[in-house]
């Protein structure tokens, strides 16, 4: 790369090398892990589950009831009497502000950290 | 071309080179975009060229006229693109000044079209994000987009700086020499 950086570009290009993973750590680190997840039924708080405490849950709702799996931190639907499935599919929830619901059933979960830096994350 | 270039005033280089400039912003504007926010900036290698041929202040009226005159053919003028483009381009302005400054006052340090289109296209990014955070969705989550569109940012700034560089090293009539910064002062 001999004549195409310069000894100043070679400094930009260091800085920019050393921003961006610490761009990454700075905004992709969330609210942190979880500590515990909160589960609303009909829209009003149902239960309040530590994350590091596995166990399997069933919630009722006007459906059925819907499976949760406590296990390593995190929690996920892993059966509901829903038809998309959508809140199965949500897949394992961790970090503060993650939410599945399922909304056929009523029946919604959210992860709650110390630092709730935010309301929820959307993808 | 080169010829014809140095032989003219200035403001007939910053209206040429603007023309130029919004030619490609409005080919690069029919360019379908895969995130919101992000395109090859290509317009801005003609403000890089200038910058690294005729300084930091003819390159700005280029750059900041661009998005203007740009904006009005397009028919985004005052709309919310307009404004986060042109927060990024004056964002860009400013980081390309400072290169500017340190390139001047630090020869030894002197920023070469790599480093400027890598610094223009952070600086375009961060004013263009930050613009869309506080104006348009000052939403948290959206802070997640700001590392990815960084990172992309960075490599679209770099490949901007090598085109630049490719013009410049033909504009100098086949010398493969570095490009001389005081050269058209």
């Amino acid at each position: 790369m001999r004549g195409w950086l310069s000894r100043g570009d070679w400094l930009v290009l260091g800085a920019a090398l050393l921003l961006l993973p610490g761009l990454y750590i700075a905004f992709w680190h969330g609210g942190g892990r979880g500590q515990e997840a909160r589960v609303w039924v009909d829209g009003k708080p149902w239960a309040r589950l530590d994350l590091f405490h596995d166990q399997r849950l069933a919630v009722p709702g006007p459906l059925g009831d819907s499976l949760l799996e406590v296990a390593a931190g995190r929690v996920r639907f892993i059966a509901s009497p829903c038809q998309g499935h959508q809140c199965i599919h949500a897949g394992w929830l961790a970090d503060g502000g993650e939410v599945a619901a399922c909304l056929p059933n009523r029946v919604s979960v959210q992860v709650v950290a110390n630092d709730p830096r935010f309301d929820a994350i959307n993808f | 071309m080169s010829h014809t270039l140095q032989t003219t005033r200035e403001d007939h280089l910053v209206a040429w080179f603007t023309a130029l400039a919004i030619t490609i912003h409005i080919a690069e504007s029919a360019l379908p975009s895969p995130l919101p926010g992000v395109k090859p900036g290509l317009a801005n290698v003609i403000t890089l060229i200038v910058l690294c041929r005729f300084g930091w202040r003819l390159a700005a009226w280029v750059a900041l006229l661009r998005v203007l005159i740009g904006s009005v053919l397009l028919g985004t003028f005052l709309s919310p693109t307009f404004f986060l483009s042109a927060t990024g381009a004056l964002a860009s302005v400013a980081a390309l000044g400072l290169g500017w400054a340190i390139s001047r006052g630090l020869p030894g340090w002197a920023l070469g079209p790599l480093g400027y289109g890598l610094l223009a296209a952070l600086a375009h990014m961060t004013g263009q994000f930050w613009a869309a955070y506080t104006l348009f969705i000052p939403h948290p989550a959206l802070l997640h987009l700001y590392p990815p569109l960084m990172t992309l940012a960075a490599v679209l700034g770099l490949t901007g700086g090598i085109l630049t560089r490719s013009v410049l090293t033909r504009l100098n009539t086949g010398s493969d020499a570095p490009i001389s910064m005081s050269r058209q002062q």
